[in-house]
């Protein structure tokens, strides 16, 4: 009888101490995951707009650097091909012609960026070799730049925002890639 | 009485008469069964087994490493010029990407009929200038991109060259190893990609490596290939067949990898085995760049076989704060002789170089020290200026660097991979990107003790026609002066500058400190500079590159030289580089200030004093181009006069292109005999195994 009360008595001790530590490590994990992110984002110059960009992606709770990387170039390219399918609408109901010529020229450097910039960044980070990652990612911001530079002077600037968003996030994913380093 | 226990062994004698009959006349066929079930097992694995041996012969006597879907290129010789139109890739990432020939002037009308995207340069970019872009005697491609140089060396009268190159579109990715071979650096045949990458250890690139030549004439080729899961390994390969002159089959050892990332090291930060050198117990030695942190090191192995080998405790050194070490690079200079020494050289009246590729800034540096062969490290002559950290082979874009012993003529040739300095759109559009420098030769500067001389291979010169010589020409302070050579797009520049010695002694000191980079560039006058010579520059120096030497006199009166490069004015168009370039070159006292230039169309290498500077740069102009392009010398320093003595050659071009000839077709026979076995064995053994069964079962009924 002895024997069985302490015996259930270490047995529930066991128990309790198995449980109450369970859900600080579990805590500890997500904590760690979102640490990561905001401290990534901290070495970016867009700090906002990437941790808005990498937690809404769900892969991001406990991905390292190489995740975050991949999960941000994945954005990116989702960004640059929505923004690439705008600039096509517009320019079907465009009118003014030096408007027409802008908007070509831009559809011109983001059918670069989601052809060739992005890729390149892609492939560098999978097969570890991330410089030229870095480089991808930094033209597909400069693209983005001389898509609005073109509408310099432009009274209107259509797709300002997102060609804003392509090219900042650009930029960060540029120095994500550049921790791998 | 139920049976309780109907597995056991029936006990009763009832039954076992019956069951034991019956287990009697089951037992031959279950046994056969088994037999038979058992000989098909070993009969498949053996036929697996064999297939893959045959096809393992089939790859040494064909080519399996250049198979007909991997090459790519045109068997037609080429004039200098881009590629006349792209067949579209259907494997690789560009699959189904269109970029058009660039070339002809109806591009743009022609483009935007067929529905693909126009030409997508800002102004004023446009495809001549696009075209005028291509080098006439640097190494490159045909088309698409090109990185580090790979495993050169000289073997059986030819010198080899091999590169990082993407078959598949103008950016990096999908690489393999391109392949030329020459008689003099210069004129080069393109040869099929010798190797590509088909193995799971380099499924995700076959990267750069080194060559070893063996004391018997052998020659050993180490590599970095990135595996499935990408982790970085180290690849042995070998030429197939040393009767090809041209060395253009190479065998992946069937054990790879022979070396993997050892523990503590991160899986990629180990890649660029560099060339072996002998130590005084007849191993093998090489270096691997990696690091820890960001810490750079050099992890170091001996090796008897190439196969096997066993890491030496601790590094070839280690500097903090410098990160990754890429295609690190070690050799031995004569303190005393001018000329090359053998990778395995050591001993007093040598010293040993160690060369570094940063990853983090993307030059490449070096520094002079003493090798100590006991625990395979070395020491730099002056920590200050130790690898990383102190002097650059190039104060311009040169990368990735690599040298080899030419035995052919006793000298270190040094290769380096350059970028372009314009955008990956403009890349894309061209259809090409980077180039070779024309080899270097390597020797270490004894007058200074801390520098290494760069020159470029005496070769070169072969291509010079007709020289103009300007003798001691008065360029006064604020001054331009026109030298009229005709269209200077190919240019060998050989200058002198004369100083007033009295204005150097009376200059005022400053106690700025001046850089290239926050000097100013060409256009801010110092009283002592700058001044020098503007290449690729049209008749109203709209867009002009100066290259020039700043003297700056110092508080106390020290004169310090500076050679720089400007490339601020180089160009109207937008996105192209337009940093300056440069750094401190050491002159002394008795020297005049020494320039060579070479001027290829959009890449020009300058040396400064014999070559203990050197900067190349990338020159993108969209008005001196052609017969627009002109040379002028130039002063502006508000207190001195110089005096100059140029020769200049115009250049001819150089032949680089395919090997025209036509037994490539030999290699697909080969293929073909392993397949056809691999199928029929195993049904040969199950017919035999039957048949076998058959006759023992009649044989024991007969018995």
């Amino acid at each position: 009888m002895n024997n069985t009360i302490s015996f259930a008595l270490l047995h529930l001790a066991f128990c309790f101490t198995l449980v109450s530590f369970t859900p600080i490590s579990a805590l500890e994990l997500h904590g760690t995951g979102a640490n990561m992110v905001e401290t990534t984002c901290q070495k970016t110059p867009f700090y906002n707009l990437c941790v808005s960009a990498l937690k809404s992606d769900p892969r991001s709770s406990g991905a390292n650097v190489a995740g975050l990387a991949q999960i941000g170039t994945d954005k990116l390219k989702a960004k640059a091909t929505a923004t690439l399918r705008q600039i096509t609408a517009l320019l079907k109901v465009a009118k003014d012609p030096k408007l027409k010529m802008a908007l070509r020229d831009c559809a011109d450097y983001y059918n670069a960026i989601v052809k060739y910039d992005i890729p390149v960044a892609v492939e560098a980070v999978t097969k570890g070799d991330p410089k030229f990652g870095v480089e991808g990612a930094t033209d597909a911001a400069n693209e983005a730049d001389a898509c609005g530079r073109g509408f310099k002077n432009e009274p209107k600037f259509p797709i300002y925002a997102s060609n804003k968003v392509v090219h900042d996030l650009s930029a960060v994913v540029a120095s994500i890639v550049q921790l791998l380093l | 009485m139920v049976d309780t226990k109907p597995l056991l062994p029936a006990s009763n004698s009832d039954g076992s008469y019956l069951t034991g009959s019956r287990v009697n006349s089951l037992k031959p066929i279950k046994v056969y069964l088994t037999i038979f079930c058992g000989l098909l097992a070993v009969g498949l694995f053996a036929a697996l087994l064999i297939g893959n041996y045959w096809s393992d012969n089939a790859r040494i006597h064909g080519s399996l490493a250049s198979s007909t879907s991997k090459r790519t290129y045109p068997l037609r010789p080429v004039s200098r010029g881009p590629a006349q139109g792209v067949s579209e890739k259907t494997s690789g990432i560009w699959a189904g990407v269109s970029r058009g020939p660039a070339q002809g002037v109806s591009e743009k009308t022609s483009r935007v009929r067929a529905g693909v995207p126009r030409n997508i340069l800002p102004e004023p970019l446009n495809s001549t200038m696009l075209e005028w872009q291509r080098t006439a005697f640097h190494f490159q491609p045909e088309k698409n991109w090109m990185n580090d140089p790979n495993g050169p060396l000289f073997y059986n009268g030819w010198y080899h060259f091999f590169y990082q190159y993407n078959p598949n579109g103008a950016v990096w990715g999908d690489i393999v190893w391109g392949h030329a071979v020459s008689k003099d650096l210069i004129n080069w045949f393109h040869l099929p990609f010798a190797m590509v990458a088909d193995q799971w250890y380099d499924k995700n690139g076959v990267w750069t490596g080194s060559a070893t030549i063996l004391p018997d004439g052998k020659i050993v080729m180490l590599y970095t290939g990135s595996t499935t899961e990408a982790v970085q390994v180290q690849n042995l390969a070998f030429p197939a067949n040393y009767s090809d002159p041209f060395l253009i089959d190479w065998v992946k050892y069937h054990g790879n990898p022979v070396l993997v990332p050892p523990p503590g090291i991160y899986k990629k930060d180990f890649r660029d085995p560099t060339t072996a050198w002998l130590t005084s117990e007849g191993k093998w030695r090489i270096t691997i760049g990696s690091k820890r942190d960001k810490t750079g090191i050099s992890l170091v192995y001996d090796t008897k076989d190439f196969i096997n080998y066993e890491m030496l405790e601790g590094e070839l050194h280690a500097v903090s704060g410098t990160g990754m070490w890429e295609c690190v690079d070690f050799f031995p200079v004569s303190k005393t002789e001018g000329k090359g020494l053998d990778t395995s050289i050591n001993g007093p009246e040598v010293k040993h170089v160690v060369k570094v590729s940063l990853d983090d800034d993307r030059h490449d540096y070096y520094a002079l020290g003493t090798y100590y062969e006991k625990n395979g490290s070395w020491i730099p002559d002056l920590p200050e200026i130790d690898v990383g950290i102190g002097i650059r082979y190039d104060y311009g874009i040169f990368y990735a660097s690599k040298t080899f012993y030419d035995q052919n003529k006793n000298r270190r040739v040094l290769w380096g991979w350059i970028g372009e300095g314009d955008s990956e759109a403009a890349d894309m559009e061209k259809g090409w990107a980077s180039l070779q420098s024309i080899p270097r030769t390597i020797l270490f500067d004894n007058k200074t003790g801390t520098n290494l001389l760069q020159w470029p291979v005496e070769e070169i010169e072969s291509l010079r026609l007709n020289g103009t010589e300007f003798e001691k020409v008065a360029v006064k302070a604020g001054s331009v002066v026109p030298l009229d050579v005709g269209p200077g797009s190919q240019l060998d520049i050989i200058a002198e500058f004369e100083i007033d010695k009295e204005a150097l002694k009376k200059a005022t000191g400053s106690n700025i400190t001046f850089s290239c980079q926050t000097g100013g560039g060409a256009a801010k006058s110092g009283a002592l500079g700058p001044f020098g010579i503007l290449v690729l520059a049209d008749e109203s120096l709209s867009e002009q590159t100066p290259l020039y030497f700043y003297i700056a006199k110092d508080s106390d009166g020290d004169l310090k030289t500076f050679f720089c490069t400007d490339l601020s004015r180089s160009s109207k168009a937008p996105n192209v580089d337009k940093q300056i370039f440069g750094s401190y070159v050491p002159v002394l006292k008795e020297e005049n200030l020494s320039l060579r230039v070479l001027v290829d169309h959009s890449i020009v290498e300058s040396f400064a004093q014999g070559g203990r500077s050197v900067i190349t740069s990338r020159i993108y102009p969209t008005e001196a181009i052609n017969g627009a392009s002109k040379v002028f010398l130039f002063n502006n320093a508000t207190e001195t006069c110089v005096t100059a003595s140029v020769k200049i050659w115009q250049m001819d071009s150089a032949f680089i292109r395919p090997y025209s000839d036509d037994d490539d077709d030999k290699d697909d026979d080969d293929r073909k005999s392993s397949a056809p076995c691999f199928l029929l064995c195993p049904i040969n053994y199950i017919v035999s195994c039957v048949t076998c069964l058959y006759f023992i079962y009649h044989v024991s009924k007969f018995s």
